[in-house]
């Protein structure tokens, strides 16, 4: 068998042995994969504007955050079923993006990322402060519902839709585009690629996925509040699951989730207190030491594509 | 929301506007000489910021220093650290893309914010000194905010003079133009580099200690320093050194006349907003871009 086809019987492989675990795993089993699904989704889409283009979006968790209120208030509000929810979750973090991302992405340097970096705290205080649409700091019970077992395979097509996404663009003109922009955007420019309109499509493309998964964990938790889902911490997880794993790569971000999710569960919940410094140390240690992350240098030591 | 303006009311937003506008310029210089020498932006630049109020805060508690004596110490630690960092980290990120040096100092904030919650605790801390006001007329100036102003209206004198007037000073904005010209002409860059670091530092550093006798001391009160330092920087230009001085005064005008109609809350947004807006309608800065 040709390694190729290889990979491809053990991904369908895979994806049937996911799709039937919750027939027999423990709940606790469930709920871990449902989180693993989570942050995969999460890690690829950061992956898609800053992995891809260089440009570091310091407030992810944004997105996260304007999904779960999105799909909070239309299920609890005007009474949606929580898959449109989802959807609509989605969509409202793309809007908060184009809000954004027009000003901040036709520039280069810094802008982009100093202002992500507000973002996050922004739409917090603005969701406390609008308390008739939110709750403010009281947040958003969502009728109560059992659907462990539903979350649990929309997040799975969740984060295979963001990698399936991220293979489809890092395999196309459009993905090359990109990186292009990630190595000389001067260049870029020169060679006629339209940047800043190029710099936004995969800025709106990175929102959606966040968006998405935001309102879905909202239907889970069963109960939201600005603090819940616009913690810095989300946003910094997601970053060093994409440098670890290897960024501007397609699977990169999912190695970097799968491993650090459990590592996380098994060693590091332990030392709570440490774990931010863990995670800051792992950010310069790979940017200093192996800037192109595992998978990068797995690619490099066994010349394997640089579609994969 | 009904809210009747008086004169003096309107006057005082401005003396508080200009009051902080003073403190943000000082802090925004530090973060625009590293990126007009270096093109890195410093995200640690606020936790740095925080250090120097942690520094003000144990001098006070432990020795029973001033506050306001105790600044030039203060200053020389966070030089220090600053000067370490850049030695042993950040260094190696200055002809990076800089996609590595915006990482690596995210990194490396995280990492001090930690650091610090381990070693001092998220309690709330205080420096009960320079409490109340002076009042001329129906103006009140805080105390602990007046002196503020003024010392960091001080320090940002003397560290324009130094970039004007000496040696060193002329050395710095030579790198900052142009590095491979100022290599050519006998500048020790790496040198240049380690010393912009630690002046940055130690105006944050001096930041810190001004703003640890006015609001609570915590570990996690840095990180919107950085932001705020980045937009004065956007406000008058990137590049553009006086530019931060306007930025500085402006920033804090809007926050206090916001503050006028809005919730505290609230005022973080404005100033969000105004970077968005400011981004759109005129992304080189009120005064213009980098001066050649």
């Amino acid at each position: 068998m040709r390694p190729r086809t290889a990979f491809r019987v053990g991904l369908v492989l895979l994806v049937a042995a996911l799709a039937a675990y919750p027939a027999v795993g423990t709940g606790y089993g469930v709920r871990a994969m449902l989180q693993i699904f989570m942050w995969v989704a999460l890690a690829a889409s950061w992956n898609l504007i800053s992995g891809l283009t260089g440009y570091v979006s310091f407030g992810h968790v944004a997105f996260f955050g304007a999904g779960a209120y999105t799909g909070a208030i239309l299920i609890t509000s005007a009474g949606w079923s929580w898959p449109a929810a989802a959807l609509a979750g989605g969509l409202g973090a793309c809007v908060v993006a184009l809000v954004i991302g027009y000003p901040c992405l036709r520039l280069k340097g810094p802008y982009f990322a100093i202002a992500m970096l507000g973002l996050n705290e922004v739409l917090r205080a603005l969701v406390s402060y609008f308390e008739g649409l939110t709750g403010g700091g009281n947040g958003i019970s969502l009728p109560t519902l059992e659907a462990t077992v539903p979350v649990y395979y929309a997040m799975g097509v969740a984060a295979a839709a963001v990698t399936l996404l991220a293979y489809l663009v890092i395999t196309s003109r459009f993905g090359l585009r990109l990186m292009t922009i990630r190595e000389d955007e001067v260049a870029a420019e020169a060679m006629g690629i339209d940047t800043a309109r190029h710099k936004l499509y995969a800025f709106l493309l990175s929102a959606a996925g966040p968006g998405i998964v935001g309102a879905l964990a909202a239907r889970d938790q069963g109960y939201i509040e600005p603090i819940s889902v616009f913690p810095l911490a989300t946003t910094i997880t997601m970053i060093v699951m994409v440098l670890f794993g290897g960024k501007g790569t397609v699977w990169g971000p999912v190695l970097g989730a799968v491993v650090l999710f459990v590592s996380q569960e098994l060693v590091w919940a332990r030392f709570p207190y440490l774990h931010q410094l863990l995670f800051g140390s792992i950010i310069v240690a790979v940017v200093l030491l192996m800037p192109r992350g595992v998978l990068g240098l797995l690619q490099q030591k066994y010349h394997l594509p640089r579609t994969i | 929301m009904n809210v009747v303006i008086t004169p003096a009311m309107l006057g005082q937003v401005v003396v508080s506007g200009i009051l902080a506008g003073a403190l943000y310029a000082m802090v925004a210089l530090g973060l625009a000489l590293i990126f007009g020498v270096m093109r890195v932006i410093n995200i640690a630049h606020g936790p740095l910021l925080m250090l120097g109020a942690y520094t003000t805060f144990f001098l006070y508690q432990a020795l029973g220093l001033n506050p306001y004596h105790s600044v030039p110490i203060t200053m020389l630690v966070l030089f220090a650290l600053g000067a370490l960092l850049q030695r042993t980290l950040v260094f190696r990120v200055v002809d990076a893309p800089e996609l590595s040096s915006l990482l690596l100092t995210f990194g490396i904030s995280i990492a001090l914010v930690n650091l610090a919650q381990l070693a001092f605790t998220s309690n709330l801390r205080a420096i009960e000194y320079a409490t109340g006001s002076y009042t001329l007329g129906p103006l009140a100036f805080s105390k602990s905010r007046l002196i503020a102003f003024a010392v960091a209206a001080a320090l940002t004198g003397l560290a324009f003079l130094f970039l004007q007037r000496t040696r060193l000073g002329k050395a710095i904005r030579a790198t900052s133009q142009s590095r491979e010209v100022a290599m050519v002409c006998g500048v020790d860059v790496r040198r240049i580099h380690l010393i912009t670091f630690g002046v940055a530092a130690a105006l944050a550093g001096a930041g810190g200690a001004l703003v640890s006798v006015i609001v609570a001391i915590q570990p996690e009160m840095g990180q919107i320093w950085t932001f705020k330092s980045f937009l004065v920087i956007v406000l008058g230009g990137a590049g553009n050194y006086p530019g931060a001085l306007l930025g500085g005064v402006l920033l804090g005008l809007v926050e206090q006349i916001a503050s006028l109609f809005l919730t505290t809350q609230l005022s973080e947004a404005v100033a969000y907003i105004l970077l968005v807006v400011i981004l759109l309608v005129r992304p080189t800065g009120l005064l213009g871009g980098r001066q050649t």
